[in-house]
């Protein structure tokens, strides 16, 4: 066991197989030169598997937002159907993806294949067949609830999958405690956060604003965590960075908000 | 052509049995074995006098249905013998052996082969080799022998001894033609034929034409049989996976040589594995574009041999592969490939017939959009196998949403969930509401978009108008609410309902 020849030999084999996602893809730039800066990766990283967990349970929807933006980005940049693979009962609870939607994020419905699978196991099957297919762009798994399955292994085959042809790959929980050890690039969490608007006219109540998320970076490859306020326009189709709201007491304000990156 | 006719054997042959069924006029036998037969017992008899004349005698419920399946299961085993096999029902099958009979050693030796495995299955069958639909099905049933020949020409003299219920005739008709003295076939060829026309309708003599062979029958088989079919048989029965898996790669590389020196490709592949003891396994796969890919037909039916793992039974001795759904190959597509661009040399039909292979076809879909303005009708899923739908998403959304991007939800639920809200004044939008046990106080809201469902719509659908808001609470999230009927309309009974949510 202790053999440094067959220790070398192994480390070898080792190196080889895991130099398969050495290969670079391009780097998407959110559409904020501000925020992609403060990024490791300079924006999101193709050819990888980015996870995005809601912060709490009812902010599905909002990394939902976060995540469809994202693969907004990348589908500009790259030809190919998006697919978009979850367990069939998922819909009852959160609803099922609306294609109408979908034009908020200037995704093409005709360009999404949307895959029912029954249980987490399968769904990964799908991921993996998909991330094989160069053909494809994005490919998207919506993890179930209760899972139990999902952990290290199964995210390093799919990063593994998606260096291969360079197609992306994005895990959405709908847990907030989803998902332990990962091999993922990044790692998401996102809150909603109410938008600010201004009173209209003749309105008692303001009106919607552009989509607004409180976007935290918990985990990445080449290291670095952060959180930002995002605001997703979806006119130019891309991200923005939003000022954080402050308290008007002006000592409790002082220095706080000056930059948007926390330390860590 | 061979006619087989088959009623199942008892365990112990000796015992009598009667098989016995509710008709008009009470229970009836419908099926007797030898022994019941000897004691002069005979289908059609009422059951009570069979019990009279004979007391011991067991009775059981003949299953109609069951036995359908029965011959029904039996006519797809026969497809090992020709492709064309059509059903008798209630009891006899009918194979077009024309250009098979050779593969068998001639039309003798194929109808030896089948009494022979019929037999071994415990069944009765008497066969008849000849030219016509109409004459076979009097011989099997009306014949002398277990197997009859007739040659070609020889049909009218073989059939004149046979009794008129051999012509495919409604009850009333042969005891009509009984009355007149008309008992034998023989007595109907030649005679003049407007007389029996103008008593009996034009059946009967068309029914004689057709036994005869002056007037065309069409055959009407089980199913269509495959234009494109490659099919291998074995020395010994094969039991394992491994050996059926070894088949599917030798029939599909023939297959595909067949299809590709014609031109042609498949958008449907059925493998059948006959089974020694009168079976028929299936597997079909569809494929979302025309293909003749061996290697990817035999690893798509290779992904479903799981379905059959324990259906072998004592092995089988025939496999088929048949390609449906050709056409002609030049509209192959080779992927949406730009030439000369790495990362899209591609195709996506492997992935799609793969996964829906796996998934089902119902479970890889795409969306389509549709002409209404009612968000659950406004789109629909289509297969990925099937065709593409014609319809301009671009357009839809455009008149859908009057160029406001984000005025629909990302997350739609297919049926509206019922929301407790508190509204401060009608056409207001509410100040709060209570989903899933928890309240949400709105803080923004858009709207109302008033959307109308279409009146000509048949059926369960509801026909309130509906006032649409776009809402956000102070947490910030946003929610499609709408209210279900208008306040000023006496008969609408306003309740309201969420229907998705904003990302």
């Amino acid at each position: 066991m202790n053999d440094p020849a067959l220790l070398d030999e192994l480390r070898k084999k080792i190196g080889q197989a895991e130099r398969a996602d050495e290969r670079s893809w391009p780097v998407v730039g959110s559409g904020a030169a501000d925020f992609d800066a403060s990024l490791p990766e300079g924006g999101f990283a193709t050819g990888a598997l980015h996870e995005v967990l809601p912060a709490t349970y009812a902010d599905f929807p909002a990394a939902l937002g976060f995540g469809l933006g994202m693969a907004a980005r990348i589908l500009d940049t790259r030809p190919g159907p998006m697919l978009w693979v979850l367990p069939a009962y998922q819909t009852a609870s959160h609803g099922a993806l609306h294609p109408d939607g979908l034009a908020a994020f200037g995704i093409d419905p005709d360009r999404l294949i949307h895959v029912s699978a029954p249980k987490t196991q399968t769904m990964l099957w799908a991921l993996e067949e998909a991330l094989a297919n160069r053909a494809v762009s994005v490919v998207t798994g919506i993890l179930p609830e209760n899972d139990r399955f999902y952990d290290f292994t199964p995210s390093r085959r799919l990063v593994l999958g998606a260096a291969r042809h360079g197609v992306t790959a994005l895990v959405f929980a709908t847990h907030p405690q989803a998902g332990g050890a990962t091999a993922a690039m990044t790692r998401w969490s996102v809150a909603a956060e109410p938008g600010i608007a201004a009173p209209r006219a003749g309105q008692a109540v303001p009106g919607l604003t552009a989509p607004r998320w409180h976007v935290h970076l918990l985990r990445s490859r080449r290291g670095g965590r952060g959180q930002w306020h995002l605001e997703w326009n979806h006119e130019t189709l891309s991200f923005r960075l939003a000022a954080p709201l402050a308290d008007r007491t002006p000592q409790r304000s002082f220095g706080l908000h000056t930059g948007q990156r926390a330390a860590g | 052509m061979a006619f087989t006719q088959g009623n199942a054997l008892p365990a112990d042959a000796t015992t009598p049995l009667v098989l016995s069924d509710m008709a008009e006029s009470g229970a009836r036998i419908t099926a007797a074995n030898g022994a019941a037969e000897a004691l002069g017992l005979f289908a059609g008899m009422a059951t009570t006098d069979a019990r009279a004349m004979h007391p011991p005698l067991v009775v059981e419920a003949a299953d109609a249905a069951g036995d359908r399946q029965a011959l029904r299961r039996l006519a797809f085993w026969c497809q090992r013998y020709s492709p064309l096999v059509r059903m008798e029902a209630p009891d006899g099958l009918c194979l077009d052996i024309d250009g098979c009979a050779h593969l068998f050693g001639g039309e003798e030796r194929l109808a030896e082969d089948l009494a022979g495995r019929l037999a071994g299955f415990g069944l009765t069958a008497r066969l008849a080799v000849v030219p016509t639909i109409g004459a076979g099905w009097a011989l099997a049933r009306f014949g002398s022998e277990e197997i009859t020949h007739v040659a070609r020409g020889e049909t009218g003299a073989r059939l004149a001894p046979l009794p008129v219920a051999g012509l495919r005739l409604a009850e009333e008709t042969v005891a009509g033609l009984k009355r007149l003295g008309l008992e034998r076939i023989g007595l109907l060829i030649g005679k003049p034929r407007a007389p029996l026309v103008t008593r009996f309708g034009p059946l009967p003599v068309l029914r004689l034409d057709q036994a005869l062979g002056s007037e065309d029958e069409s055959f009407g088989p089980l199913c269509a049989p495959p234009f494109y079919q490659a099919a291998c048989r074995f020395a010994e029965p094969i039991v394992t996976l491994d050996a059926v898996e070894t088949t599917i790669g030798r029939l599909s590389g023939e297959l595909t040589r067949v299809l590709d020196h014609a031109g042609k490709a498949a958008r449907r592949v059925e493998l059948a594995l006959y089974r020694v003891d009168g079976w028929r396994e299936t597997l079909a796969i569809r494929t979302s574009s025309l293909s003749r890919d061996a290697d990817h037909l035999a690893r798509l039916l290779g992904e479903r041999l799981d379905r059959i793992r324990d259906h072998a039974g004592f092995g089988f001795e025939t496999a088929t592969l048949a390609a449906f759904d050709v056409e002609d190959a030049d509209a192959v597509q080779h992927g949406l490939a730009m030439p000369g661009e790495d990362t899209q040399a591609g195709d996506i039909a492997p992935l799609i017939d793969r996964l829906a292979n796996r998934f089902g076809p119902r479970n890889v879909v795409r969306f389509a959009p549709r002409a209404s303005y009612v968000p659950e009708r406004g789109f629909e899923r289509v297969s990925m196998l099937d065709a593409r739908p014609d319809r301009d998403w671009l357009a839809h959304m455009r008149a859908r949403q009057n160029d406001a991007a984000f005025a629909r939800p990302v997350l739609l639920f297919d049926t509206p969930e019922p929301v407790d809200v508190v509204v401060e004044m009608p056409d207001k939008p509410p100040a709060r509401f209570q989903w899933r046990r928890v309240s949400h106080r709105i803080t923004r809201a858009e709207g109302p978009e008033r959307i109308a469902p279409e009146w000509w719509l048949r059926g369960n659908v509801s026909r309130q108008t509906r006032d649409y808001y776009r809402v956000e609470d102070e947490t910030g999230r946003r929610f499609w609410l709408y209210r279900d009927g208008l306040y000023e309309r006496t008969n609408d009974q306003p309740r309201w309902f969420i229907h998705g949510m904003f990302s």
